[in-house]
This record gives structure tokens, sequence and C-alpha cells, in this order.
């Protein structure tokens, strides 16, 4: 029987039951939050999914390869979070699913800390063409944020750039808790960033007043 | 004719010779990356002996590390002395945030050395992005209006908001335009402070 060892984070059995090519990609994303880029081998990577070296060569060409799968799987599942969290209780009004969204966010980065390392830090440092995802990543986030957002009228008007600076400012201060060893903890942040969010569109007032409405 | 030349003195081409050194790294990185750059190109890009490049650097990384050293020292200190000179701290914070475009501006290359290629070129220049981010933060930090009760990490959000804008900019070869971006982000880092849509008079020259 294939089994996953349990490391720091322990794995459900719902994880350790997914098809081979999904825990390798797993198992590549936690070696990568346990040990970094270089040290994460094809050997450490297969350990860690419980596959052998040779049957990671079926799924992939290489780590790098194996590398991609598991960036582009990570963003779809924080993606897929997030949407979650702007469709969940059926708010309607926008600051509520922006609340419900970066809730969601948060939670899912907190338990799985290693999904956080390498969409905010690790996939980073490993080169351009991952670069090139993270940025798409951003865009997408910063659509989401964008439909239903307060739209600019006379005399509040919201600078274009708003929507991409702050996505890129939240994704630039988890990144850098990540990197102070917090990730497990970045759920703490989550008035912060939803004050800083919707103070750049409503003001710091009445972001307040939403914050600490819960 | 006499052959005689006026002799330059010897600091001076020493420190003319690193800083070409330092360019060339920047524009190179700039125009095929950190991994594809070659000290046989630095060298010819920079017209020095590579044996100079030797007794400059350590290598290629040595090199690159000094130069994005550099650069982010000479941003800071033209952001720190602009938010400095202001009168109020609304508008230090716009006068170091023009600072800074017209740094990307000026210097499109070292800008991206910095700014982009830093981040995944080798774990070193990866940190001394990052302390240079937090070098920032600290300067905003420093020099923000006063804030009523904001968060904690207002400061670090809101830099790295800018960042992530010159980021995109810089990626799409708009460096040179950054300018154009001083009243947006303006309103964008001043808005937890004074509010939303509140327009700033950026004082821009023209």
């Amino acid at each position: 029987m294939d089994r996953l060892p349990r490391g720091r984070h322990g794995l459900s059995p719902e994880f350790v039951a997914r098809n081979q090519r999904e825990r390798l990609i797993a198992g590549l994303t936690q070696a990568l939050y346990e040990v970094g880029y270089q040290k994460t081998t094809v050997s450490l990577i297969g350990q860690k999914a419980a596959v052998s070296k040779s049957d990671f060569y079926k799924h992939f060409e290489s780590k790098d390869d194996c590398f991609v799968a598991a960036y582009d799987d990570t963003i779809d599942q924080i993606r897929e979070q997030v949407v979650i969290g702007c469709e969940m209780t059926g708010e309607e009004e926008w600051p509520y699913r922006v609340r419900n969204a970066i809730a969601a966010l948060l939670e899912l980065l907190s338990r799985e800390p290693a999904l956080a390392s390498i969409a905010l830090v690790e996939g980073l440092r490993a080169g351009r063409g991952i670069y090139d995802r993270y940025q798409a990543a951003v865009e997408s986030f910063v659509g989401l944020l964008r439909d239903g957002a307060p739209q600019p009228h006379a005399g509040t008007e919201v600078p274009d750039a708003t929507d991409e600076a702050v996505v890129g400012g939240i994704a630039s201060l988890l990144g850098r808790r990540v990197l102070a060893g917090e990730a497990e903890r970045l759920s703490e942040l989550f008035p912060e960033i939803l004050e800083f969010t919707l103070s750049a569109y409503l003001g710091a007032e009445e972001a307040r007043r939403i914050v600490s409405a819960g | 004719m006499s052959a005689m030349r006026p002799e330059l003195p010897r600091e001076f081409v020493a420190s003319h010779k690193r800083r070409r050194m330092m360019d060339a790294i920047a524009e190179l990185t700039a125009e095929g990356g950190y991994e594809a750059t070659k000290i046989a190109d630095i060298v010819r890009r920079a017209a020095v002996a590579r044996k100079t490049l030797y007794d400059n650097f350590d290598g290629k990384e040595d090199l690159f590390l000094s130069a994005i050293d550099t650069t982010v020292a000479e941003m800071r200190e033209r952001v720190e002395a602009a938010c400095t000179e202001a009168e109020t701290a609304e508008g230090g914070i716009v006068a170091g945030l023009e600072a800074a475009l017209d740094f990307v501006a000026e210097h499109p290359a070292a800008s991206r050395m910095c700014m982009v290629e830093a981040i995944s070129a080798t774990p070193s220049s990866a940190r001394l992005y990052d302390a240079a981010v937090r070098d920032f933060v600290e300067l905003f930090r420093k020099s923000a209006p006063e804030g009523d009760d904001l968060p904690a990490t207002i400061e670090e959000s809101l830099v790295g908001g800018v960042a992530w804008i010159l980021q995109l900019q810089i990626r799409r070869g708009e460096a040179d335009q950054a300018p154009e971006l001083l009243s947006e982000l303006s309103q964008f880092v001043l808005s937890p402070y004074l509010g939303v849509g509140k327009v700033v008079d950026t004082g821009r020259r023209k």
C-alpha cells in the first residue's frame, strides 16, 4: 500500500488516496517548503509521494516539469478557494464578498503553508517562466476584486491602478510573512488585510466599520 | 603633435571601470536574463579586460550583487532626500514616490535588474531584493503622515503594491513612462491617511 509519510503537516486520507501524479505534485510542494528548491530532488519527491523514481518519470520529464505543474495546481487550488469565498453565503454586496474571499484565501494558506510557500516565495525564486505564471495569477485575482468594486464617480475617483496595487500589495505582504516562517499564522492578518483592501475603495473609516462588524 | 594625453587619475579610471561593468551586467540581464549572461558578454559590453573584472569582483554573481546593491543604495538615497526635503508628510511621500518613478525611468535596465531579475536570479540576489523592500517599508513608515489607528501592516501592503505596479510597468518595457503613474500611485498610498480620491497636488515639474 502506497503511503505518504506523515510530515509536519499530516496529510489527510483523502489526500493520500489521490492518484500518483497528484501525489507527486503534492510531494514536490511539501519538499520545497521543507528544504527549498535546490535540495528538492526527484528522489525526495518520490519518497514524499511514495512513488518510485521510475514512476516519477512516467508523469514528468524532470523536476522542473513537475515544479511547473505543481505551481499551476497550487494557483488553481487557491483561486478555487477564493472563488468559493466570493460566492459563499449568497452575499451580494461587494465589501462582504471581498471579506469572504480574503478569509477563504488566508484560511487555505494557513492550513497548507506549503501552498503559500510555493505560490508566493519559492515559485518566484525558481525562474522567469514561473514569474509569468505568478503575474497571471495576480491578474486573475485583480479581475475578481474589480468585479463589483465601487465605481469611480465625481469627487471620489478610485485610481485605475488601485486593483492591481491592492492585490500586488497583499501578495507582497503574504510573501514576506511566509519568508519570515509565519505561513501558518497568515490568517491572523485577516483584519489588517481586509481593512487595507477596503480602505483603498471606501476610505479608512468605512473599512474599519465593516472589519469590526466581523 | 605631441603624443601626450592628459592623465586621468588612477582612482577615477578604476571606479569608472567598476561602474561600466555594473552597467553592463544590468543591461545584459535586462535583455536576456541572468542565466544567459556570460562573463565574455560583460567584458565586451563594458570594454574592460577579463582580468579587470576578476580584479574587482569574484565573478558574475559578485558583480551582479554589487550592481544591485549600488543601484538600490542610489535609489534609496534619492527617495530619502526627496522625502526629507518636503515640508509636509504627505508632500514627502509624493516627492519620494516621484523620485522613485524618475529613477526607474532614468535607469530602466538597472531597475529591472533590482526589481525583476534579482527575485529569481540567485538566492543571494533574492535576499537583496527582500532587504531592499524592507528598507523602503521602513522609510515609508518613517515618512508617512500620522495614521489614525491603521493596520500595523499598512506600510508593507502599500509599498508592496507600489513595487508590484512598477514591476508590471518594467516588465511591459515601459519603465520610461513610470513618472506618469505619479498621480495614481500618490492617491493609492495616501488613501489610508487622507481618504479615497483626495486630489493630491503632486506639484510635478512639467
